[in-house]
């Protein structure tokens, strides 16, 4: 009797520490497979025809492909700012299989409209403007840096009117930046002025508040020799560089380099199915004697070289 | 404490309950378990060891060939400025001559490293500059640092960290990062000696080609700083600039030359350090714990899996081997208590290994030895109970003889000679029969003989008061029986059936085969009595009563039959009151051969 349930606890244990050498056996396979995700597919879309302002961007969304594993393809308009287009290529490139999206809306009201029904198997992280359904948006704090810039141009303020230049059309993230600036300045008792153009005639003081049109300002105001004090946004070498010859007073910059690093990690994030939230860049209101200071240098020149690993 | 005293004592409880195998088994596993666990723990620890080891070494050996590198590139820009400086800047009074053709060479031939080459007099104004020649308007060459480093400490060549060149006006603005070196020159002009710098500005990209492809195993990566922390080069450098990625930089610049561990953001991982010569430039490499191969789930899962499948097999071995060392003991100890529980032909298995063969066979020895005393003991007490019964049965009542003496000596008084004789005639054939030359089986024919002169005498003491029939039946004549076996019986029969009734008695004996066996009837037709009581009169506790008779009593008869041929044999006794009685005697059918063996006390 006793030897027998002898027997029965020895197979019993035998059978135990057979089967946790096989479980442990077959364990590291399971691991394996855990540690090989496929490649995460990634459609970039700018609102620009034109994408060497974002050149930092890029390469700061390229090195966030290369840690997270995912793969990027950059799309271009044909015509800068247009919605219509701006749809039907993302539309496409869902079908196609995208993992995620990564835009600088047009139009984010009718883009929303448009992805609405697919942001929920393809998330969306934009650039710039907020969109409703978004899983995110990488951009500063909008409101804040157009009162910031407002109030840069304040301090240098000797009267006249401040023409405000409204390039957005529907970009809200633009939007707000000029309507926090203009409210500041109202708040100031500056009088301000929202123009849809680049005014012909001479003025005293002029805001933009995108990229773009800082620098078509900037140029215009160097090439026709216009007096205008110019306060914009941009940190493109293009922008800084007019920065540095005084035909921008003042402009907001941020690092392009981490909004691009950023908008990527979120959209990898979202496609995995992770809940994320992103903070406002910071960004710094700088004038022509701030641009060497050692931390400027590295918000303003990214080293464009093979560093990425 | 009691804790501790009460799982003792379970333990030990326990361990008193256990066999002998499982004692054997556990002990030998979770003796052999724990040493492999030792084992194992000291091997995968030594293994961590030599791993964290070797990463040490891998990344002093890595370290060592990017510092060999690296100080080859600064040498080389060294000797640049050194060229300008010795063979150009000395050789050339500036008042007379230029030294911007040489730069120029110097800068074509080196034009993949260098941004620039330029002099600068005390105050900081341009002498000589490629490929720009040309400061911007308001270029505050003498707040730069390397104007500074190099105007204050004047035997020495100075590096900056890397930084944007700002200086010179260049229409396309490319805003170049670049690793400044500058010196303190002399410079000549109108044969006077005067304060000078010489810039030589290096491509930042080319600091990073040497220290970019340099790898330390899966996730390990190298980084420049100065001696004060600042990052000169990192794979990463943009995303720390952008404040997306935090590196431990300046903790690292004052660590020592060497390896050590470092706890970054809450992640392990090994640092080693490799100080620059000339400049104090300190390369890090890091390796994070994680790509450690010891440190690899692997491993421990590796390491796992061998020492499970280490006591599997211990286990296994150590429950074959106990139970090779038990099982005989076990069978012995089955045996040993079937030999308690009185079962009789058990085997003793003299089997296992040669202790355990020892044992059994000394045991068998043991058993077998006791089984012959046994034996010898019953047999020696049932031949000395025998005997005694043998005697008691000899014996003649002294009351019979006296009687029948006295019988004899009445008839011869009265003339009755002829009965006299044939008394005394009985009673000497009586003897005879009884000695029968001490033989204790005789022929069935002469135990009759014996009962028929017995039955002679008493009739003719009791002047025929009844009558007795002595038969045998076909087939027993050849057979041989206990003696003086009927006697008693017939004794009995007159005393207790015959003597006191009224009527004729009846006796009669017929001797008949039952099969293999002899059956002898001694029936009665006298008093007869209960059947219980019957049935009681063999039973060995009952007391001893004395009869009228010879003296010799049943009880004896059926112990002798018992006793000489076993339990299957000896009397039964049938009886009712006022009917008579019936005592049968069953032994074996006794053949001579078989009756002269059983003489000699073999057995049957």
């Amino acid at each position: 009797m006793k030897t027998g349930k002898s027997n029965v606890v020895q197979a019993v244990i035998l059978a135990a520490l057979g089967l946790a050498a096989v479980l442990s056996l077959a364990l590291p396979q399971l691991f394996r497979v855990e540690r090989e995700p496929p490649l995460l597919s990634l459609s970039v879309m700018l609102r620009d025809t034109d994408s060497s302002a974002w050149t930092a961007a890029r390469q700061g969304m390229e090195q966030a492909a290369d840690e997270l594993g995912a793969e990027l393809r950059f799309l271009t308009l044909t015509v800068a700012g247009d919605s219509g287009e701006q749809e039907t290529l993302l539309l496409r490139e869902i079908e196609d299989g995208a993992a995620a999206l990564v835009v600088v809306p047009a139009d984010p009201a009718a883009l929303s409209s448009a992805l609405d029904q697919w942001l929920v198997v393809c998330p969306a992280v934009t650039l710039e403007s907020p969109m409703k359904g978004a899983a995110g948006t990488v951009s500063p704090d909008n409101a804040l840096l157009g009162r910031q810039l407002a109030e840069a141009l304040a301090e240098d303020w000797d009267g006249g009117t401040v023409l405000l230049l409204d390039t957005a059309g529907s970009c809200a993230g633009i939007m707000d930046r000029l309507a926090a600036a203009e409210m500041a300045l109202t708040e100031a008792g500056i009088p301000a002025q929202r123009i849809n153009a680049l005014p012909e005639e001479n003025c005293r003081w002029l805001m933009a508040f995108e990229p773009a049109a800082t620098q078509q300002a900037a140029e215009r105001k160097e090439a026709e020799g216009k007096s205008y004090s110019l306060y914009g946004v941009g940190a493109a070498t293009a922008i800084t560089a007019q920065l540095e010859r005084g035909n921008i007073a003042a402009m907001a910059a941020w690092s392009d380099y981490a909004a691009g690093y950023l908008a990527v990690r979120r959209a990898v994030s979202a496609a995995q199915g992770e809940e994320g939230k992103v903070v406002p860049l910071p960004f710094s209101v700088l004038r022509e004697e701030d641009i060497y200071a050692p931390e400027n240098q590295k918000l303003l020149f990214p080293i464009m070289s093979s560093s990425s690993r | 404490m009691n804790v501790f005293r009460c799982l003792a004592a379970q333990w030990a409880e326990r361990y008193r309950k256990m066999s002998i195998q499982m004692v054997l088994s556990l002990s030998f596993t979770a003796v052999a378990a724990a040493g492999m666990l030792l084992m194992s723990v000291s091997l995968i620890w030594r293994f961590s060891s030599a791993s964290e080891q070797l990463v040490a070494e891998n990344s002093q050996r890595v370290l060592a060939q990017a510092n060999l590198n690296l100080d080859s590139y600064l040498r080389r820009m060294m000797r640049i400025s050194d060229t300008v400086y010795y063979r150009s800047i000395k050789n050339t009074d500036l008042a007379e001559g230029d030294i911007t053709g040489d730069l120029a060479l110097l800068y074509e031939e080196n034009r993949d490293d260098l941004v620039s080459l330029a002099v600068f007099d005390g105050q900081g104004g341009l002498v000589s500059a490629v490929p720009l020649t040309a400061l911007k308007q308001d270029a505050k060459t003498v707040d730069s640092d390397w104007f500074q480093a190099a105007s204050q400490s004047m035997e020495n060549l100075h590096f900056s960290t890397p930084h944007v060149q700002n200086i010179f006006d260049d229409p396309d603005y490319p805003y170049r990062w670049v690793v400044s070196l500058s010196r303190h020159v002399q410079l000549t002009r109108d044969g006077a000696t005067e304060r000078g710098v010489l810039l030589v500005d290096m491509s930042f990209s080319g600091v990073e080609q040497v220290c970019r492809d340099v790898t330390l195993g899966s996730g390990g990566y190298l980084y420049l700083i100065d001696g004060d922390g600042e990052l000169i080069y990192h794979p990463r450098q943009q995303l720390i600039y952008a404040g997306l990625l935090e590196e431990n930089n300046r903790a690292a610049a004052s660590y020592r030359d060497g390896s050590r561990q470092e706890r970054f953001q809450g992640q392990s991982r090994q640092v080693t350090v490799k100080t620059m010569g000339y400049t104090g430039w300190k390369l890090v490499g890091v390796a994070p714990a994680a790509s450690w191969p010891a440190s690899s789930s692997q491993l421990p899962l590796f390491g796992l899996t061998l020492l499970l499948f280490s006591i599997f097999l211990m286990a296994f071995l150590n429950f074959l081997i106990s139970a090779r060392i038990s099982d005989p003991i076990l069978r012995l100890e089955r045996s040993i208590r079937e030999l308690d529980n009185g079962l009789t032909g058990v085997e003793i298995e003299e089997g296992g290994c040669y202790e355990v063969q020892r044992l059994s066979h000394a045991v068998a020895s043991m058993v077998s030895t006791m089984r012959h005393l046994m034996d010898d003991i019953v047999r020696q007490e049932s031949r000395k109970r025998r005997s005694e019964l043998e005697v008691l049965q000899s014996q003649i009542n002294p009351h019979f003889l006296y009687n029948t003496l006295d019988s004899v000596i009445w008839m011869t008084e009265s003339g009755q000679q002829k009965e006299a004789i044939q008394m005394v005639t009985s009673l000497a054939r009586l003897f005879r029969i009884s000695l029968s030359r001490g033989k204790s089986i005789i022929p069935l024919a002469d135990e009759l003989e014996h009962a028929r002169h017995y039955m002679t005498i008493q009739q003719m003491r009791f002047k025929n008061k009844f009558t007795t029939v002595i038969e045998a039946k076909p087939g027993t004549g050849e057979l041989y029986t206990l003696k003086l076996i009927i006697q008693p019986l017939l004794e009995n029969a007159i005393y207790h059936g015959c003597a006191s009734s009224e009527d004729d008695g009846m006796i009669r004996v017929t001797a008949y085969r039952d099969g293999e066996d002899l059956l002898i009837d001694v029936e009665d037709n006298g008093l007869g009595m209960r059947p219980e009581l019957a049935s009681s009169l063999l039973d060995e506790d009952r007391p001893e009563t004395r009869t009228g008779g010879s003296g010799i009593g049943v009880r004896n008869v059926h112990q002798r039959v018992s006793l000489t041929f076993g339990e299957g044999y000896g009397l039964t006794i049938f009886s009712e009151p006022d009917e008579g009685t019936l005592v049968r005697v069953r032994l074996p059918a006794l053949s001579r051969e078989e009756a002269e063996r059983c003489q000699q006390g073999e057995e049957l």
